[in-house]
């Protein structure tokens, strides 16, 4: 064996996958890294429903509300994470950006069988980041209920180009 | 043909015994086959989990493994007791799962599987009850605990 090869054998490719870890209640999330497009301070990110940010519509997921977890969103280091998978874009609301991950795909678990319900949805698995145990959010679901706003919205403005001709006809 | 017949004997004997662990959640006492527990130790804090999977709603970190919370005490409407806590880990089909028990170190006892009834109770899943000492205890089908459907 060459020594090139050699050298080439012993290199190993680790598949490492980047989250951003926020905490909400008493419950730490990992949201994907590829979906985050930026982090507002309540500040930035003012009261509005929706956050617009470089042209795109991020409409609010209370993702509190979703979790039916009680969290204090009037703290000084609540954020909002504007999160997209493509083709939704929602703002996240959380108490705290806790930090930005990158872990080996081998140390996310899977949720444990025993949690049957709802959540299997909601998480895709877990990680250990230090101390802390980590859910990791299902995007998808996450921005399920933008996802329908948006369609709604879609269809509702394609009803509009529809039936704008005859509108703007009624009207001359 | 005697000595198979003694030996036939022996294994009912054996077969007859069931090994047990006997613990107590609220004061009321319990038991579980011992080959379905884990191991006990010290109860450490639990990390609540987002879930509407009735009593599964915490997870466990030991080291580099974690496993879900089954709150049993919850489930049977019972207070721990005790200071500190211990962790009953359950072997669940579905991979280990940890009980909070009372403070009072678990006991092993063997019990005549003859002597075991079908618990009228229906509270929570499990294999019969048996007196141990005077006390009618349930014994606990932690393989199968908190299986929804």
């Amino acid at each position: 064996m060459s020594l090139r090869g050699h050298h080439k054998s012993t290199k190993e490719f680790i598949e490492t996958a980047s989250f951003l870890v926020v905490r909400l209640g008493g419950s730490y999330l990992a949201l994907p890294a590829d979906g985050v497009h930026g982090v507002l301070t309540s500040e930035e990110a003012g009261h509005e429903q929706a956050v617009t940010a470089a042209g795109t519509l991020y409409q609010q997921v209370d993702l509190a509300h979703l979790l039916s977890v009680v969290a204090d969103l009037s703290g000084l280091e609540v954020r909002t994470v504007l999160y997209s998978n493509g083709h939704s874009h929602g703002a996240i609301r959380v108490e705290q950006v806790v930090g930005l991950t990158d872990v080996e795909r081998k140390n996310c678990l899977p949720l444990p069988p025993q949690f049957q319900c709802d959540e299997r949805r909601w998480f895709d698995g877990v990680l250990l980041y230090g101390d802390l145990l980590v859910l990791i959010v299902n995007p998808a679901w996450m921005l399920e209920e933008v996802a329908e706003v948006e369609s709604v919205a879609g269809r509702e403005t394609a009803q509009l180009v529809t039936a704008g001709p005859l509108t703007v006809g009624g009207s001359c | 043909m005697l000595r198979a017949a003694r030996g036939q004997q022996q294994i009912q004997a054996t077969k007859r015994l069931w090994n047990v662990v006997v613990f107590s959640i609220g004061g009321m006492r319990l038991a579980a086959r011992t080959e379905d527990v884990g191991g006990v130790s010290p109860w450490t804090e639990s990390i609540p989990v987002p879930s509407r999977t009735p009593f599964v709603q915490a997870m466990l970190k030991r080291d580099h493994q974690v496993m879900p919370v089954y709150d049993l005490a919850t489930r049977l409407s019972l207070t721990l007791q005790g200071d500190p806590l211990l962790c009953l880990v359950a072997r669940h089909a579905d991979g280990p799962m940890a009980i909070c028990i009372d403070a009072a170190v678990p006991s092993l006892e063997a019990v005549d599987a003859a002597a075991i009834r079908p618990n009228i109770s229906r509270d929570i899943e499990t294999l019969g009850s048996v007196t141990i000492n005077g006390d009618e205890v349930a014994i606990v089908a932690l393989q199968r605990l908190g299986r929804l459907g």
